[in-house]
Formats: structure tokens, C-alpha cells, sequence
């Protein structure tokens, strides 16, 4: 089945290149050059120092669920209900929203640890969780 | 200085709440306007000053200019973030009357969102920038699935269950249900009803969701001087205030430390008791902004009426009931009355200060009055007295 259409993240001048390392398969933060405080969202000022320096890292990719959502009223063709979308608290720190692919039947749990996968959508590859077995 | 009393609401104008409004959201407003300077005993050509609401907003004060056949205006302002921004019109209108840049501002909000533009559809295909970009690729594009990642950790905070979203919704479907102008009137529903009601956004079900509704409110704000030129019973603003918390993201304000507080509210809270010079006992009747059942279990913890996770319990004392010591959502909200995006809150919260509300509380002095939350927001008190 052809997949639809769904949103298309429009990159910025400060974010084109977090969606850039998306399309090469990486989970990348900012890492601020004058006191090392990772941020997220992409943002040109560090919020702790206000420098404007900055470095990109990439993620372990790894992290543990903070909260989630299974969506069972569909409202953008796009995405087929049932699906489930989580809020991801990062080993790096920032709290990353993505879907959550699991082939277990029971429901998520807040605390379950969990990692990156990439999924070549047409217009832009985007990471989703999948359970981390390793690290659970 | 504060602007404490220093201004009032002397005139509230609504139509009709429902699924198809059959006329324009213009045609809507200026019936609304009319009705509020009528009310207020204030002719059109009084205006000097407009503030409305951003977010899904088609009219434009300059709309209403024209219509109203209005010289000038010399003030007007627009407040952003969807919701949040209902009180923070108020707050504006006051700078603008306490300050002598505006004499007559009117303030207004007008909506067909359930027969035009549906404001929980999400907009297909295309691209998105903003905060949008972080989300809406994902699958999570709905006002409904951004707050649903927020109530989920609610309930895994306090170790709640969604009966204690349900009884937001008993509640205030059963006030919806004495008032003749609600959606829901004469419709109340069963905490089992809620519980059996469809999954919409886990933990989010259909009867935790507010309506989609058509229809418009508008008030009239002038300066407590004015007021005496006025026959009218005014609501006097004992504190109007708009509050961001640390990190705000329209919706999605998921890096706070804890996002099972609304630190927005918390922070609107603050200030509006500091300026009023009131604590959470002074306040007789609330009127909290209801888009979906958990968010006002937070905004009664951030607004202090109890603490973290400690809202359910004043589900089940009573204490929100007609006859209890602050009652909720008397109109029935926008779970019960309609979804005006505030405005509906703000026009009852008048009609709770001069005594004429159909579902009207005791005793009535002073009404919190809070606005859209996951959002910068805003909120103000109203009081009978200009103490």
C-alpha cells in the first residue's frame, strides 16, 4: 500500500540541520560550546549561558518512555489508528517525541527503556522507538 | 501600583451556542458587541478600542470598524496562543483603560467551529515549521493528542485513574444541564456513560473533550471612573493577569521538569492573588477553563485549591457542587455549554458577580476566572466590590 502523505517537517535556518542528520539516520542535539548544556528544541541562544556557540552530538539513541499516547480516533489520513506516540526522556537529557513500535500486545509503561530506529518516510526519514531488550 | 479594581466589565453580549450558526462569524460578533453596549448603556460610537483573540480567528477589529461605521480607533491589540489568550484580552483592555489610551474597549470572540473550520481536525499533508515540526510528523497533530501525553503523566504521578477525569465531566455536564443555553442542555451524563464513552487519545476519551461549537461573546471594559458614568452593574477587575511558566511551547511544553503541572497557571495564580490581594479561600465561584477533563484537575492544583494531585478529592467532597463552598463551571463549560476558546467563562463569570446566572452560587463577591492551559495563559478575578 502506498503511504500517504504526512506532515513534512520545514526545516529552518536553525533547524535545516537537525533535519538534515535525521535524513542520515542520526539523532543529533546541540551542545552548547561555552558550558556543555545540551538543549532541545533547536534554539540559537544556550539558555543556561546564553552563548550562541554551539556543537551538534548525536544521541546514544537510547532513553526511557516519560509519558505517551494511544491514539484511537483517527483525524489525518496519514496515520492509521490504533498507533501510539511517545515522549521519550533521552540519556542525553531532552524528551524527544516519536512513535512507538512494539510487536508486544500490552499497553506501554512510563519508565520501559527504549532506542532509535529510522523509518525512510518519502520526504524525510524519521527515527521511531522500538523497546531496548539490552537495557530494560 | 497595581491595577487592582481599577477597571471593570460593564457590559457581556452572546449569542446563541450550536452546530450551525447559519451566518458569519462577522454578522456573530456584531450581534454580540451590540448586545454588550446595550448592556453596558454605551452607543457604538463610544468604541475606541478592540482586543481580540488570535489563533483561528477570521474577524478583525477593523471588520467590526466598518460595520459599526466607527471614525477611529485609537486602540487595538490582538493576544496570541489559541485559548490562553481569553483572559489576557481582559488584561490588555485594562492597560489600555487604566492607562488613558482607550476609554470604551470591547473585547470579543467569535467562532464557527463546528460547521466551518473544526479546530481538533488536523491539517493534512503539507509542510510544518515551528514547534509544529518537532510533532505533527510523528502522528501527533491534534489539541487532543498534544494534552493526552500531558494527562497520561498526570495519572502516573499521583497513581489517579481517568474516574477522576470523569468526575470533571459529571460535573460540569450536570450544570450544563440546568442552563438553557448550553449544548448540553438537559443532557447530563453517568460516570459509567464516561467511562464506556469511546477512546479518543489514551488516556483521553470522547467525554473528556470539549465541544466544537458556533456562536460569539464580546464584553465592554472601561476605567473604574467611567463605571460611575454608567447605570449598569459592573464587574469590577480586582486582578487580570497572563503567565508563561519556564520552556512554554504552544501545547507542547514537554521539556518542563515536571509536565504534570501546568506551571503557566501556577504563575498566572501568583499573580493574580498578589494583585488582588487575595488567597485561594477568598474566591467564591470558579469559572476554569475545561478543553479536556484533566487540564482543570491541574489548573485547580496550579490556581492552589489543592495540592499537586490532590484535585480529584475536591471532586468528591462537594465542594465544587452548586450549593458547595466554590462551585465549578457553573455555565457548564465548554464540555457542557460550548467551546468559545474563554469567553463563555468570562461572561458567566459576570453573571455570577451581579447575581443573575441561571445557575446562579451564593453569596457571590468575587469569581476566578481562568483561561486555555498547555499554553501561555491568562486569568482574572472579578469582584462585586472595588475594594
Amino acid at each position: 500500500m502506498q503511504e500517504l502523505p504526512r506532515p513534512v517537517p520545514l526545516g529552518d535556518r536553525d533547524t535545516a540541520p537537525f533535519w538534515q542528520a535525521q535524513a542520515e539516520h542520526r539523532l543529533s542535539f546541540q551542545r552548547c560550546s561555552s558550558c556543555n548544556e545540551v538543549r532541545y528544541p533547536v534554539g540559537p541562544m544556550c539558555p543556561e549561558c546564553r552563548s550562541f556557540d554551539f556543537e551538534w552530538v548525536e544521541s546514544s539513541g537510547r532513553g526511557t518512555i516519560y509519558s505517551f499516547t494511544v491514539v484511537h480516533h483517527q483525524t489525518h489520513p496519514a496515520f492509521a489508528v490504533p498507533y501510539t506516540v511517545a515522549l521519550v526522556e533521552m540519556e542525553e537529557g531532552p524528551r524527544v517525541i516519536a512513535e512507538l513500535k512494539s510487536n508486544e500486545a500490552a499497553s506501554p509503561e512510563i519508565g520501559t527503556a527504549v532506542k532509535v530506529e529510522w523509518v525512510d518516510h518519502p520526504k524525510q526519514p524519521l527515527p521511531v522507538f522500538v523497546p531496548d531488550q539490552e537495557h530494560s | 501600583m497595581t491595577i487592582r479594581n481599577k477597571a471593570a466589565i460593564v457590559g457581556i453580549g452572546q449569542t446563541e451556542f450550536s452546530k450551525n450558526s447559519g451566518r458569519s462569524t462577522r454578522h456573530m460578533a456584531l450581534e454580540a458587541v451590540t448586545e454588550a453596549l446595550n448592556d453596558a448603556g454605551l452607543k457604538a460610537t463610544d468604541i475606541d478600542g478592540f482586543v481580540k483573540m488570535g489563533a483561528n480567528n477570521d474577524v478583525f477589529e477593523i471588520d467590526l470598524l466598518r460595520s459599526l461605521g466607527l471614525d477611529n480607533l485609537r486602540f487595538f491589540a490582538e493576544i496570541p496562543h489559541g485559548g490562553g489568550a481569553a483572559c489576557g484580552t481582559i488584561a490588555c483592555a485594562v492597560a489600555a483603560v487604566t492607562s488613558g489610551m482607550a476609554d470604551v474597549v470591547v473585547t470579543f470572540r467569535a467562532l464557527n467551529e463546528r460547521s466551518e473550520r473544526r479546530f481538533g481536525e488536523s491539517t493534512v499533508g503539507g509542510g510544518v515549521g515551528g514547534w509544529m515540526q518537532y510533532n505533527m510528523p510523528h502522528g501527533l497533530v491534534t489539541p487532543a493528542q498534544w494534552i493526552a501525553i500531558y494527562a497520561q503523566r498526570y495519572l502516573h504521578e499521583y497513581g489517579h485513574t481517568t474516574e477522576e477525569f470523569g468526575r470533571v465531566s459529571v460535573l460540569t455536564r450536570k450544570h450544563a444541564a440546568t442552563n438553557p443555553h448550553a449544548m448540553m442542555y438537559e443532557r447530563p451524563v453517568t460516570l459509567e456513560e464516561h467511562q464506556g464513552s469511546r477512546w479518543i487519545s489514551e488516556p483521553l476519551r470522547l467525554l473528556d473533550c470539549c465541544l466544537d461549537t458556533d456562536g460569539a461573546c464580546a464584553t465592554v471594559v472601561v476605567s473604574a471612573e467611567k463605571v460611575k458614568t454608567l447605570t449598569g452593574t459592573p464587574a469590577y477587575i480586582a486582578a487580570a493577569a497572563q503567565g508563561t511558566g519556564t520552556q512554554s511551547e504552544m501545547m507542547t511544553s514537554y521539556q518542563r521538569t515536571n509536565i504534570a503541572r501546568l506551571e503557566e497557571a501556577e504563575a498566572t495564580g501568583k499573580e493574580l492573588y498578589r494583585t488582588a490581594e487575595l488567597t485561594p479561600k477568598d474566591i467564591d465561584v470558579a469559572e476554569i477553563y475545561d478543553h479536556f477533563t484533566p487540564m482543570v484537575l491541574m489548573a485547580l492544583e496550579a490556581y492552589d485549591f489543592a495540592k499537586p494531585g490532590g484535585a480529584p478529592k475536591l471532586f468528591q467532597s462537594g465542594v465544587l457542587e452548586l450549593d458547595g463552598e466554590m462551585p465549578l463551571n457553573t455555565h457548564g463549560g465548554h464540555l457542557g455549554e460550548g467551546y468559545l476558546h474563554g469567553y463563555g467563562h468570562i461572561v458567566e463569570g459576570v453573571k455570577q458577580i451581579r447575581g443573575t446566572a441561571v445557575n446562579q452560587a451564593n453569596n457571590v463577591k468575587t469569581c476566578l476566572v481562568t483561561s486555555g492551559t498547555g499554553v501561555p495563559t491568562s486569568g482574572i478575578i472579578l469582584s462585586q466590590e472595588a475594594y
